[in-house]
């Protein structure tokens, strides 16, 4: 394939979050096209044709406007789009195949770091690494030359290559919950990487996995070979699992997981038992996140839309205004929460038990078995504003 | 009429309804077309594919396990 003739689904996020002027023709089938879209941080000018309907009729290449802009051309492996972009070149378009297709934007993570004040920027980095096609944020965090990595995907080798470039060698990872909507690399990484994996027990009796325990309260050392250290304190925050636990790292950083996010709250029904989670959830909303100060920056898990991000690329929000936006929290009684929680929520997808099973480490994945249960945008919120 | 069948096993899209259409269009009216597939997404595919076809027409589609274990997704389709 000419390179020429192609282009990557990072470039095709870095036009479309750029404004840059091109068109994409979707040739996915009318379902897949309706169940899920690549996003930009603006909105892409779209076409959908379904490469079948090319097939059938070459003659609709007139469809596809012949300005000077850019077609890319996408579908779901980055076959048929191949096929398609070839037919319009041969008409004289600008086109060119977004090589791997919706698979490839599924699996892409881009990283991201997160600003820090003055007096923490010189200790330590935090990275957050935005896998764009699903909504899911992992996190990367280095001192010195150590460094934990949080909630990774199974995309591994993403993150050896990022730690690889910070000079640093991977010493703990954590999960902050089992995840549902996401195959968890945790596991892996840890293992590859030599270091100690941990995810609470809490969250499942069958968990496979060897972990080592992070109690609440406890500070976790990074950077123990550098002139100053990091201290990452260990919060349990139970409610959208019984395990959840968050992360503050430094003073003001506080990777929450599924428990809140910029816009919105952590679903508490995937155990089934959307009662006794619910009431823990409010529970920690309430009384544990309600004891830390307003300045305190929340790095979640996921993000439900991109308007969630930034204009510095970054998927956070400030403590204090997340109090004062999110409908969820301005419930004051523990029973009209619950109630609140039972009647917003939606059958969450069937693929996410056999998720669960999968990072319980009950039941395995292959690859293609693996893209094909994470298909699709996360459905880990509550509530989407 | 005849009956024929195209084996599209392995083959990932767009290549099964290249194939079919090519096949399909050199039928006569009334002919079956037996498409053997591999591609899940084959099924969704072919649906899609016959709901504008001016030639091709879906009759049926079901899913055989094949020899390696493997399921085969099974189109047939009709010459209009």
């Amino acid at each position: 394939m000419n390179a020429e003739h192609t282009i990557t689904v990072e470039r095709l996020i870095e036009q479309a979050d750029a404004s840059a002027p091109f068109l994409l023709l979707d040739v996915r089938n009318d379902d897949e096209y309706a169940a899920w879209k690549v996003e930009g941080r603006h909105p892409i000018e779209t076409l959908h044709i379904p490469y079948f309907d090319f097939v059938e009729e070459p003659a609709l290449v007139t469809r596809v406007p012949s300005d000077r802009r850019e077609v890319l051309v996408l579908c779901a492996k980055g076959g048929s789009s191949a096929f398609v972009a070839e037919m319009l070149r041969e008409a004289g378009i600008n086109a060119k195949n977004v090589e791997g297709g919706m698979i490839a934007y599924g699996d892409y993570l881009q990283p991201v770091r997160v600003p820090l004040d003055a007096d923490e920027a010189d200790r330590f980095e935090i990275w957050q690494l935005n896998r764009r096609g699903k909504g899911c944020l992992s996190y990367v965090i280095r001192c010195g030359t150590e460094a934990v990595v949080v909630d990774p995907s199974r995309h591994v080798c993403e993150y050896e290559r990022i730690i690889e470039r910070l000079g640093a060698r991977i010493v703990r990872v954590f999960d902050t919950h089992v995840h549902a909507d996401h195959l968890s690399g945790g596991p892996e990484l840890a293992r590859l990487s030599g270091a100690s994996y941990f995810v609470a027990v809490s969250d499942g009796g069958k968990l496979q996995h060897t972990v080592t325990p992070a109690r609440d309260g406890e500070e976790i050392r990074l950077g123990a070979d550098h002139a100053s250290t990091l201290a990452i304190r260990v919060m349990e925050t139970p409610g959208h699992t019984p395990g959840s636990t968050s992360f503050l790292v430094g003073r003001r950083h506080l990777l929450t997981g599924d428990t809140v996010f910029v816009a919105g709250i952590g679903r508490p029904d995937l155990g089934g038992d959307v009662a006794a989670w619910g009431r823990a959830l409010y529970h920690t909303l309430h009384e544990r996140l309600g004891a830390l100060p307003d300045d305190v920056v929340i790095l979640p898990a996921h993000y439900s839309d991109v308007s969630e991000i930034r204009d510095d690329g970054v998927v956070a929000g400030v403590l204090g205004e997340i109090r004062r936006a999110v409908p969820e929290l301005q419930l004051r009684s523990e029973e009209e929460f619950v109630e609140a929680m039972k009647s917003a929520l939606s059958a969450p997808p069937e693929t996410y038990t056999r998720i669960i099973e999968a990072n319980l480490g009950t039941l395995r994945a292959n690859a293609e078995e693996a893209s094909e249960w994470e298909l699709g945008k996360n459905q880990c919120a509550a509530s989407r504003h | 009429m005849s009956v024929k069948i195209l084996d599209a096993k392995g083959l990932k899209c767009p290549m099964p309804i290249i194939k079919a259409k090519k096949e399909i269009d050199a039928m006569s009216p009334g002919d079956l077309l037996e498409v053997h597939a591999t591609d899940p997404g084959s099924v969704a595919d072919f649906q899609g594919w016959s709901k504008t076809s001016k030639t091709a027409g879906l009759k049926d589609q079901r899913t055989e396990s094949g020899s390696d274990g493997k399921t085969v997704y099974i189109h047939v389709l009709e010459r209009k």
